[in-house]
């Protein structure tokens, strides 16, 4: 009964406190009341719900749910489709965050120097952060075209002839990492100045004193200090990319009557897939119950991934001042 | 030392490569705008960066062909991004303060547990809640994109613990001395001295709504419902599409947010690299 353990702590505690801490302690509650409301309505609730739907086969039409046991789970594991889907992901993870994590690196050490006008170039550079990933998607669909769109155009004046990468299968996926990269590039730059202004000047000029060169400076004072700046940008980057729906949907299939996740499903997401699986009436498996199987194998997904990155990140990440860990 | 490596590279160099860096990073911001100032006529002329003539026909006329309702959809967005950030800084702040400033029984259940949930992707709980919102007959209606707001969201709690820690309670205590509510002590002394966090975290949450499209996809299929981004996405066609006026929608529909950045940016920084780095 370990669970219930701080309960009876609490009733414990209530017995024996006076008056006015059990006032205090009505208060706090009193304060936590909407957020406990939301954690068990909005989050636990639901989670275990969906739990409930991976067994069951329904289309909303149906008064309820229909038991199907473990066969969602089979099909998940069988299903081509989520092969197919799972590869598309982790192709657009590869490429999105890498580039994202290397590009921002390099433009916030671009920026992070005493110079008049740093301010303005980082406001440019923030500006796609706060633009809707719809309005992106249009732009860039239109950046891509081969009649007049900068890209191609800029490419014929070279003499090179470049396909609408949108409309081609082995590029369309990289094209979407290119546009999500360049949107979130500001993002990343403002979080690697915050932790790049945070190394002390001094031990620069330790390792300056002590004969390093500029790339034995940056290799080992700024990523080394920089470390949980990194860390947490890979984490945050990567679960973003697992749920990438918006600008696919957007930059393959933004016109009515066009299924997003072409050419070919090479850009199907696996939020993507679980959208149709769930709201489409096309091809579907089992309605809601298949959706809220990919929504859990998505949740694991990310899980494990997350606790890999924190296992990798222990004795390689350094923090400054705090020698303990 | 940062400052002697820096000083190194010349001027003209330094500042030449950024102009250059910005500049090659802004053409697609560029070319909305160019595309959305072109004639029709010149719409697919991919020399023309600078338009000729110059018109803004696709912001009138255009945009109110195109979107008659163009107003009762910024309405419909603006009522979601607005009431949904008060009612997240609202039920955020509330948990956050108590979870920083006093010991209560089972404080640390509730604590990790929220540190637990903010790694649950929102996919995995969207069926059933999507179930729960038809149920109470919120389909078509904003209520599902405003009313989750108002009973908290683990990240923003723990962001607004977080910030709560990191200041002193002397003057609360003071408060509270003079005899002062738990809820009055909040409201006239702690919410004054926390703008940063409050701006940071409302502004974030507000684009984060105005620009979003995956739940009022789900959500807002009637069209008198529909936010801006499903509108302008909707002028997309199968073979042809409005480009002048699509590009018109982006930039109208961008507008604001940057204004807003402007507005709050000293707040903001301080806010978003404090939730960065110490969250």
């Amino acid at each position: 009964m370990t669970i219930l353990a701080p309960l009876r702590r609490g009733i414990n505690m209530w017995r024996e406190v006076n008056p006015r801490e059990r006032r205090r302690w009505l208060t706090a509650y009193a304060f936590m009341s909407l957020q406990l409301i939301g954690l068990f309505v909005f989050i636990l609730g639901p989670l275990v719900v969906s739990l409930y739907y991976t067994f069951t086969r329904w289309d909303l039409i149906a008064p309820a749910p229909k038991w199907v046991g473990l066969s969602n789970w089979e099909h998940v594991l069988g299903d081509p489709r989520i092969g197919q889907v799972l590869g598309n992901t982790v192709w657009f993870i590869l490429w999105a965050t890498s580039s994202f994590l290397i590009l921002s690196l390099a433009l916030a050490v671009l920026l992070n120097v005493p110079r008049r006008g740093t301010t303005l170039f980082r406001a440019l550079f923030f500006l796609p952060y706060i633009t809707s990933q719809v309005a992106v998607g249009l732009v860039w669909s239109w950046m891509f075209n081969t009649r007049s769109g900068p890209i191609p155009v800029f490419f014929r004046h070279l003499g090179i002839e470049v396909p609408n990468l949108l409309l081609d299968e082995s590029y369309a996926m990289i094209a979407v990492a290119i546009v999500a990269t360049w949107q979130a590039l500001g993002y990343g730059i403002t979080i690697y100045l915050a932790g790049l202004q945070g190394i002390p000047g001094e031990l620069y000029d330790a390792a300056s004193v002590d004969g390093a060169t500029s790339w034995q400076r940056f290799r080992y004072v700024t990523l080394s200090l920089l470390s949980p700046t990194i860390l947490f940008l890979t984490v945050t980057s990567f679960i973003a990319a697992f749920q990438l729906f918006d600008l696919v949907v957007i930059l393959t299939g933004g016109a009515t009557g066009v299924q997003p996740g072409g050419p070919g499903g090479s850009t199907r997401t696996i939020v993507l897939y679980l959208y149709e699986q769930t709201f489409l009436f096309s091809e579907r498996v089992s309605g809601l119950g298949y959706g809220a199987t990919i929504g859990w194998l998505l949740a694991v997904l990310i899980f494990i991934v997350t606790m890999t990155q924190f296992r990798f990140a222990r004795g390689t990440v350094f923090y400054l001042g705090d020698d303990e860990r | 030392m940062r400052l002697r490596t820096s000083l190194t590279l010349s001027s003209t160099f330094y500042y030449g490569l950024l102009t250059l860096l910005a500049l090659a990073y802004l053409v697609p911001v560029a070319w909305v705008v160019s595309t959305s100032l072109r004639t029709n006529a010149n719409l697919l002329r991919a020399d023309q960066w600078i338009p000729d003539p110059i018109t803004f026909e696709h912001y009138t006329s255009g945009l109110q062909d195109a979107l008659p309702d163009l107003a009762r959809y910024t309405f419909n967005t603006l009522r979601i991004a607005g009431l949904s950030t008060l009612g997240l800084l609202l039920s955020c702040s509330l948990a956050g303060y108590a979870l920083a400033r006093w010991r209560f029984p089972l404080r640390k259940v509730w604590f990790y547990g929220l540190l637990a949930t903010m790694m649950v992707p929102g996919h995995v709980t969207l069926i059933p809640t999507y179930v729960l919102f038809r149920k109470l007959g919120w389909l078509n209606t904003p209520n599902p994109l405003i009313i989750p707001f108002f009973f908290g969201s683990p990240f923003a709690t723990f962001f607004f613990r977080q910030f709560f820690l990191s200041f002193p309670r002397e003057l609360e205590d003071a408060a509270t001395l003079d005899g002062a509510g738990a809820l009055r002590t909040f409201r006239s002394i702690v919410v004054p001295v926390s703008k940063p966090a409050f701006v940071a975290l409302g502004v974030l949450h507000f684009t984060g709504m105005w620009n979003g499209f995956f739940l009022p996809i789900i959500y807002l299929q009637r069209k008198e419902q529909w936010v801006l981004t499903q509108a302008i996405r909707s002028l997309l066609g199968r073979y042809d599409s409005p480009w002048g006026e699509i590009m018109a929608g982006v930039v109208l529909m961008t507008v604001p947010i940057v204004i807003l950045y402007i507005l709050v940016q000293r707040h903001f920084v301080q806010g978003i690299t404090f939730g960065g780095i110490h969250g």
